[in-house]
């Protein structure tokens, strides 16, 4: 026998099966090229002169991964698809008298043109795109790039190890197929199987229970600390459920309304009805993989691009002033020494201070655990929602900062409520009462934002004695409070470069006189904030495409198996009279509710995540909820539109396969 | 008048990329009157399926015409053509064509739920000829759950169902073994006897020979047609095999 005969069959045969291989060899080529350029941008000698190179490096390793973890996942979910479809191909080679081994020679050749054509084609792509790629990424996190090409054969390296190791366990995989089947089965291939679902009742009860759960912990987690823990925990619930009601539960409810005779009994139900529960069975593993897929997408690129957006919201957050001067732990003498510094840096770079805000604190974590009782907190309460921060300042510092003349006796305090509620007109710390003297409505000094992780209160006392009872009554260590805090922020009329001088020579200063304070600025801080949460902005797009890519390719393929299932279908219900309209509407509705189902399902997720969600936002200082929300609604309309122009594409292939 | 009229058709099928037209059927002509019982035999490539396509306005003809009731069933516009088909036509096929998606009661119930009509009223009808047909005890199970003859007859019942002016049926026994031929054909006697006109193409003398008339056909034509009369199954099927062997061997006409 001719040398190449198996490898001008195994081009006969991609050729042949061009609807399959193509989209499959396309998608190759850009997972490869992804994966590629997310590895560049790692080793990227340009990332290297970036001030925050370690955290954007960590971030796009972790990308990285996330890329190679769902290529292996991927690849080998649709190659398992495409070998289901050919098992009628490799039975009648078998009847022809080819041997197993013939087959799998067969295979071993396809495998290698396909796997030579899409690495090196996904390669050569990915260095050509790697320029884009890095000048993309600087344009987000907005900083020059330099001109010059490399091409870091660490990464070519490690790719070209992945996919061949994808492609060599996907043959693998082909060939097993092969050899645990029987040539007559091998021929019936994808047609047997045809049974009715049975309703898995258990299956559904369990998937309601899981996404139930899973949405109610979504909706009733206050603490954001909280949210961390338990966010991880409610996702995979929902995950169980997608594919549980999926499955099994799309199967009961269909099953329901088939048992209802008046409704089934209509010529516009009862060829649905019916079809759509063999449809549900076929298809409810791939449609819950696109629903969960599609809910990571919009989650994920909604929150990253309200991130970068929020960026100067987070900034003003996280800085309530240009420029913050801190210590927690500071003596009176040190705090007037403090002061001095900042006088005379500030008018040595001859910049005005406004909006002087400083104030002498002590902040205690305790629990709230009914409306005006607190207690002490134990580390691992945390997570509580009854978590709360308090906030003590003596009235004197009260009276300085806000330009008042109060006085308090020493069972008196003013309360001012940044976050939380304490309803009644008595505090207590464990055993030791306050009554409230008066609720403050606003804090001038106050934008800085306690607000977002926990309760939080500002406590004016009348003197630091009474601050010590109440952190003797509220720690379990003994232990002596020590010093108070010292928060010294203020505006200047400077632009960026001299508010960032002025913070690093303020640092020096501070240092050089042996207090531990340190000094921030808004200024100062943006190139981080930007290149993390840019960065962030990054990864979000470039996986959201990378799981686009596979929604796409999954609906493509469902649609081409529907496609030759529903082909006799179509003929039968011809013969038997339905008009090619009545036909087309019917097939046409069932499929629209097949591939839209999911992306009802992944905005529903995202509705019931929307709560955790901000509150997580929160964490990351991002408490602009309007704004997360108008990214959610645009991000979900891009993608459903994204979404039914595939949809509009694939179904005409369908349309070609039935007619 | 005749139930059905078939005045010289015509099909010729042209190839796509301007190929030699194939001739499937070039004059045929007959009539059918109610209440008869109508085998068409003829040979792989003779034009039966062809013809009876037609018939059924699944394809149309090149040329002549087909009047069911004196209508002529060719200038029934593509939007009644479905309507037209699941009122007055019956159809049973060699492969049974029973959707496997649903129950055998409701592959019976099909036409009539896209002819709108209430469950009960469908119900009644059902009993009705389930009884006739044997099959009450698999309505509520599945194609693949089923023997042939048992789909064969589900393919009957659901053919019935509507009352059709004609049944047509192609190669009715073709996937039937002895037992389950034997029962298709007496059933079909059965329902002739009822009064239901029956037109069905075969290649198997044994179910030809139950029918009451026997239309031969040979490159695209009529070639030759035998009456039963008051002759007994086994002589008509004497005369449909002499008549074959004749066709076969290139002898002349039987007259």
């Amino acid at each position: 026998m001719n040398k190449l005969f198996y490898p001008k069959l195994a081009i006969n045969n991609i050729k042949k099966n061009s609807k399959m291989y193509i989209p499959y060899i396309l998608t190759c080529i850009g997972t490869i090229m992804m994966f590629y350029n997310m590895y560049f941008l790692v080793l990227a000698k340009d990332i290297g002169s970036l001030s925050e190179k370690e955290s954007l490096r960590t971030l796009l390793f972790l990308g990285t991964v996330v890329t190679g973890i769902f290529s292996v996942i991927f690849l080998f979910y649709t190659n398992s698809f495409l070998i289901k479809n050919r098992k009628k191909e490799f039975g009648l080679f078998n009847i022809l008298g080819m041997e197993k081994k013939h087959v799998a020679s067969i295979m071993f050749f396809e495998t290698l043109f396909i796997s030579i054509l899409s690495i090196l084609t996904g390669i050569l792509a990915g260095i050509l795109f790697s320029k884009l790629m890095i000048l993309f990424l600087f344009r987000i996190i907005n900083f020059e790039v330099t001109f010059g090409f490399e091409i870091p054969i660490k990464a070519v390296c490690y790719t070209l190890l992945l996919f061949v190791g994808i492609f060599t366990l996907n043959l693998g995989y082909n060939i097993f197929q092969v050899y645990i089947s029987k040539p007559v089965e091998l021929l019936k291939g994808s047609n047997i199987g045809e049974k009715e679902p049975k309703t898995k009742w258990i299956l559904t009860i369990i998937g309601t229970i899981c996404l139930g759960s899973g949405y109610y912990i979504a909706l009733t987690t206050e603490s954001p600390i909280a949210a961390i823990n338990i966010f991880f925990v409610a996702v995979v619930l929902v995950m169980i459920g997608t594919y549980c009601l999926f499955t099994a539960g799309s199967v009961a409810v269909l099953k329901v309304l088939r048992n209802n005779k008046k409704y089934y009994y209509k010529s516009k139900h009862f060829i649905s009805v019916s079809g759509m529960i063999y449809r549900m069975k076929q298809n409810a593993v791939g449609l819950s993989n696109i629903c969960i897929l599609s809910t990571a997408v919009i989650i994920m690129i909604s929150t990253t691009i309200s991130m970068y957006i929020g960026m100067e919201d987070v900034l003003r957050t996280r800085y309530p002033r240009n420029i913050i001067v801190e210590d927690t732990d500071i003596s009176d003498e040190q705090a007037v020494q403090l002061d001095n510094i900042i006088e005379k840096q500030t008018s040595m770079l001859d910049v005005n201070i406004m909006n002087v805000s400083r104030y002498r604190s002590i902040s205690i974590a305790a629990m709230q655990n009914d409306d005006s009782n607190f207690i002490s907190a134990e580390s691992s309460s945390y997570i509580s929602k009854n978590m709360s921060m308090l906030l003590f300042v003596t009235i004197d510092e009260y009276n300085k900062m806000e330009n008042k003349n109060l006085s308090l006796s020493s069972d008196e305090a003013l309360l001012y409520v940044a976050s939380g509620d304490i309803p009644s007109n008595i505090i207590s710390f464990n055993n030791f009462k306050l009554s409230i003297k008066e609720r403050l409505d606003s804090l001038y000094s106050e934008k800085r934002n306690l607000v977002a992780l926990t309760n939080s209160y500002f406590v004016v006392v009348d003197s630091i004695e009474t601050i010590n009872k109440i952190y003797d009554e509220l720690m379990i260590e003994d232990g002596d409070m020590g010093e108070l805090s010292y928060y010294y922020g203020f505006d200047v009329n400077a632009d960026k470069d001299v508010q960032i001088h002025l913070v690093s020579s303020l640092q020096n200063a501070i240092n050089n006189s042996g207090i531990n304070a340190y000094a921030e600025g808004a200024e100062s801080s943006r190139s981080t904030f930007l290149s993390i949460y840019g960065g962030l902005f990054f990864l979000g797009l470039f996986l959201g495409f990378l799981f686009i890519m596979a929604t796409v390719l999954i609906i493509y393929y469902k649609q081409i198996a529907e496609g030759y299932d529903d082909k006799e279908r179509f003929e039968i219900m011809q013969k038997v009279g339905m008009s090619h309209g009545e036909i087309k509407k019917s097939i046409q509705s069932q499929i629209l509710t097949v591939f839209f189902m999911p992306l009802v399902a992944a905005v529903i997720h995202l509705a019931f995540a929307f709560k955790v969600i901000t509150k997580l936002l929160l964490l990351l200082n991002l408490s602009n909820i309007p704004l997360f929300a108008i990214c959610a609604v645009i991000t979900i309309f891009v993608f459903t539109i994204f979404y039914a122009i595939v949809y509009a594409l694939t179904a005409r292939t369908y349309y070609k396969i039935v007619s | 008048m005749p139930l059905l009229e078939v005045n010289n058709l015509r099909k010729i099928y042209t190839t796509r990329f301007g190929g030699n037209p194939v001739q499937a059927l070039s004059n045929v002509s007959f009539s059918i009157e109610k209440g008869e019982y109508i085998a068409i035999m003829g040979e792989s490539g003779s034009g039966k399926t062809t013809l009876l396509n037609i018939l059924a306005a699944l394809d149309k003809p090149t040329g002549g015409e087909i009047l069911l009731n004196g209508n002529n069933i060719s200038l029934i516009n593509e939007k009644e053509i479905s309507a037209f088909r699941r009122d007055n036509l019956g159809f049973v096929f060699q492969d049974f064509n029973l959707l496997d998606t649903f129950s055998i009661q409701d592959n019976i119930f099909l036409p009539l739920v896209l002819a709108g009509k209430s469950f009960d009223e469908m119900n009644d009808k059902l009993k009705h000829i389930a009884k006739k047909l044997e099959i009450s005890d698999i309505l509520l199970k599945f194609p693949y759950e089923i023997s042939g003859g048992q789909k064969q007859r589900t393919a009957i019942a659901r053919a019935l169902i509507t009352n059709p002016q004609l049944i047509l049926a192609d190669e009715p026994t073709g996937a039937l073994d002895s037992r389950a031929t034997e029962g298709l054909l007496k059933i079909f006697s059965e329902i002739n006897d009822e009064g239901q006109t029956i037109l069905m193409v075969t290649h198997s003398t044994k179910a030809a020979s139950h029918a009451k008339r026997v239309l031969f056909i040979r490159d695209g034509e009529v070639f030759h047609q035998i009456y039963k009369g008051t002759n007994s199954n086994e002589e008509m099927y004497q005369k449909i095999s002499d008549t074959l062997t004749m066709i076969a061997t290139g002898g002349g006409r039987n007259e």
